[in-house]
């Protein structure tokens, strides 16, 4: 063999060995499956394919868990990993679903709502995998998702996305975006089903208030906030301010913009009887100008170049040296969240919804994330899901 | 972190020069350069050694659909040539408007623009008209150099130009800002400032023949081609295209992979000689490979880049540039960004710039309309340089790169100065989204 040949033959055994072992990375990632534990509160587990049968079958379907009280009252849904890389949402939301008892009205929560996504990478980003929240009894580990669902699940994307039914023209990456295929169609692309599924569980439900959890970069204006068009407004001012002097953290309100189609806020509003909000809470992970990509970074926040831009007042929240830790960021989604239940609950009194053993801003903070998250190992198995 | 930051820059710089050095290709240059940063990374566990094979691997999928696109255009184009429809084409431009000349580059500007337009790549307008536009410009006395100039201009432009603006696409989904208004502050300077390349780089006539001259000197039109031969392959391509747009609710997404397919099986069949397909495609794929290895090859270096905060570094030291210095570096940050990611430029630069811009009272619209006009550039820039090769490639151009480049100094310089007088006065022009509206 030739010198030629032999290193042509090393090069393509080694680029070989490398495709099998980021291979095998990237389908164990794929297939990875997080155990959710039920709390006291959970009545009932369905699935998003029973509204919306077209998600049948498919890894855009996901878990939809019932927390029903005794007695009658509103109903709230909560949406999480809408984008699955932003994972305050999931954490907030499990703390929701192991530990909330409703004893009036309804709670519907959708943790994995973008499932596709949340088994999806995101080529040219460099994320890591996954990562892990420490808990008394070890520590829970989840998949890192991407903001879109996964090309192996819907493709091929179209030149441009035309959103349905307002025809305005988006990214053709947002046919992928479940905050921006609201309200859905029926026989649409899969995440037109997805948001659809959504919309017939308020619509069947007669859901009160839906609430959709985000995260967003310390550099974007809409972030640590609560977005909500005009019918909504007057309970996220209420919420605002109540946070503010109650609890002691911002988290100010944005107008959603009429004429930006295919958000959750908008759509949900304009489309339903349901009153939506979506949460935004800082999350320099997301930011552009950071350093490394890394599991620190995605939990405490932390990163000396935003500390940098900080200073020079390039940031749209406070940042310092202690960064914007996962504790801070899933406290107030867990506050906002009761608050906003509570204010709809004053107003309409005849649809209250009573929710108790949620923890709130400062216990998170105080107590971390992971003290409300229970062993799967010890938990009965007919309450653990697996997804 | 910024000395750390700073070493791994460093390692990946000189190991890119290394390479090159020794007079290895782009694309290994570029490669040996994201695993040497990758490798570096490793050290202090960014990104830990376990996870570097992934991150090249993942990295080399960012462009993959962009990588389809060029596959399929360029085969379907290849199908077209062969079959004697570019020569056609060709024949009849010069026919009918060689005497009428300012008409004759006014309409070639416009083929050219009307593809990426459409798709917003000006690849695909070089893939698709490039090769019979370019021979038309020739036959019209104007040197391969400033051909393949305007061609890498135009096709720049037609990438900026609405309705599908890839670069303002990716700002507005990263920005929450929507996709709606740009029509106007991205078609006038386009149509403006085409016009403007075209009539400045080929007004000027190097030589002229007798009509009946060139039409002798034409390549031979197989017989039996005739003009619906020609355009029902792009009909079915535009047909496709526009369906998708008119109806959005009913008409499958297929995808511009699959419509350049369709239309490439069109034009197979309508031939009027006969092609051998495969073989043809086979040494199509051939001749872009060099193109494809350096997109997977832009990929991996973003992925390792932003594993190792080399990214977030350079976004970093964008973002802190004292205000005025920012505006007048964007005609050098902007078209470097492109020439290094292409599209990854946008994202890591454009997305906090425009946050910036914003938050200090500048419209956000109007200014990534300004920006979108200034990426273009940089797709003639090393070490990517998309476009510049390609149209170098369509053009026929044998003479060194950097001549070529040196060549579009007019409509560059021209280029720069509108895109960032839009961004800077981007308030006073907000009444052109208004309108868009």
């Amino acid at each position: 063999m030739s010198r030629e040949w032999t290193i042509k033959f090393v090069l393509l055994a080694a680029v070989a060995a490398i495709i099998v072992m980021a291979g095998f990375q990237l389908y164990n990632h794929r297939h990875y499956r997080t155990s959710i534990v039920t709390g006291p509160g959970v009545t009932k587990v369905v699935k998003l394919s029973d509204y919306s049968e077209g998600l049948k079958g498919t890894m855009a379907d996901t878990n939809v868990f019932f927390l029903e009280g005794k007695e009658e009252g509103g109903t709230v849904l909560i949406l999480a990993n809408t984008h699955a890389n932003e994972p305050a949402a999931l954490l907030s939301a499990l703390i929701l679903l192991e530990n909330a008892v409703v004893d009036k009205g309804t709670l519907i929560i959708i943790p994995q709502f973008n499932n596709s996504a949340g088994r999806n990478t995101r080529p040219g980003d460099g994320y890591p995998l996954y990562f892990e929240i420490p808990t008394d009894w070890g520590s829970k580990k989840f998949r890192m998702g991407n903001r879109d669902a996964s090309p192996l699940d819907q493709w091929p994307d179209p030149d441009v996305y035309v959103h349905y039914p307002e025809k305005q023209l988006l990214s053709f990456l947002d046919v992928r975006n479940t905050n921006r295929t609201w309200p859905g169609r029926k026989n649409g692309p899969l995440m037109e089903r997805v948001t659809y599924g959504a919309m017939q569980i308020m619509r069947e439900e007669k859901v009160d208030i839906a609430v959709d959890i985000h995260g967003a970069e310390t550099m974007f204006p809409v972030t640590n906030c609560i977005v909500a068009p005009d019918k909504s407004m007057r309970i996220a001012i209420m919420t605002s301010l109540t946070v503010k002097s109650r609890e002691r953290f911002d988290n100010h309100v944005e107008s959603s913009p009429s004429g930006f189609r295919g958000l959750s806020h908008r759509e949900i509003g304009d489309y339903s009887d349901t009153m939506p909000f979506l949460l935004e809470a800082p999350l320099p992970f997301l930011d552009q100008p950071t350093g490394p990509k890394t599991v620190d970074l995605l939990l405490d926040g932390k990163d000396p170049f935003l500390l940098s831009l900080s200073k020079k007042r390039k940031l749209f929240v406070p940042y310092d040296e202690t960064g914007w830790p996962m504790e801070k960021r899933v406290g107030q989604h867990c506050s906002v969240t009761l608050e906003l239940i509570r204010q709809f609950s004053r107003k309409y009194p005849e649809r209250t919804i009573t929710i108790r053993n949620v923890p709130r801003y400062a216990e998170v903070v105080k107590n971390g994330v992971g003290y409300y998250y229970h062993d799967p190992a010890k938990t009965d198995k007919k309450n653990v899901y697996i997804n | 972190m910024y000395l750390q930051i700073g070493i791994i820059l460093a390692v990946m710089v000189l190991v890119y020069a290394l390479a090159k050095w020794r007079k290895l290709s782009i694309e290994i240059s570029m490669l040996s350069a994201a695993v040497a940063g990758g490798i570096a990374g490793a050290f202090p566990g960014t990104p830990p050694v376990s996870q570097l094979a992934r991150h090249l691997v993942e990295g080399a999928f960012t462009y993959l659909d962009v990588i389809l696109v060029f596959s399929t255009a360029t085969i379907f184009m290849a199908i077209v040539s062969e079959s004697g429809g570019v020569n056609y084409v060709v024949r009849g431009t010069i026919k009918y408007f060689y005497n009428v000349r300012i008409i004759a580059l006014m309409l070639l500007m416009i083929i050219i623009l009307i593809p990426g337009a459409l798709t917003g790549a000006g690849s695909v307008s070089l893939l698709v008209v490039g090769a019979p536009v370019a021979l038309a410009l020739g036959y019209l006395g104007i040197k391969k150099r400033r051909v393949a100039a305007i061609l890498f201009i135009v096709a720049g432009l037609s990438a900026a130009a609405p309705p599908v603006n890839i670069w303002a696409m990716i700002l507005s989904a990263g920005t929450a800002i929507p996709y709606v208004g740009f029509e106007l502050p991205l078609g006038i300077p386009v149509l403006v400032l085409g016009t403007f390349t075209i009539l400045s780089l080929g007004w000027r006539r190097e030589r002229k023949m007798p009509l009946d001259t060139v039409l002798k000197e034409m390549p031979e039109v197989p017989a039996g081609m005739s003009w619906w031969r020609v355009l029902l392959p792009f009909l079915a391509f535009f047909g496709l295209v526009i369906a998708c747009r008119l109806l959005p609710f009913s008409f499958p997404i297929l995808g511009l992979p699959l419509e350049f397919v369709v239309a490439a099986l069109v034009a197979w069949l309508v031939s009027p000689i006969r092609i051998k397909i495969l073989s043809l495609s086979r040494d199509t794929m051939k001749r872009l490979l060099p193109l494809l290895a350096t997109i997977v090859v832009v990929g991996m270096l973003q992925q390792i880049m932003t594993a190792t905060g080399v990214r977030g570094m350079l976004s970093f030291a964008v973002i802190s540039t004292p205000l005025i210095l920012l505006f007048i570096s964007l005609a050098v940050i902007i078209p470097v960004s492109e020439g290094v990611l292409t599209y990854g430029g946008a994202a890591i630069i454009g997305i906090p710039l425009i946050w910036y811009l914003d938050s200090i009272g500048l419209h956000a619209t109007v200014a990534i309309a300004g920006l979108s006009l200034l990426w273009p550039l940089g797709d003639g820039l090393p070490p990517t340089a998309l476009i510049g090769r390609l149209s170098v490639m369509v053009s026929e151009y044998k003479d060194s790169y950097w001549t070529f480049l040196r060549s579009t100094w007019l409509p560059w310089l021209v280029i720069t100065i509108v895109g960032i007088l839009m961004v800077v006065f981007s308030a006073r022009l907000e009444f052109l989204v208004r309108w868009s509206i």
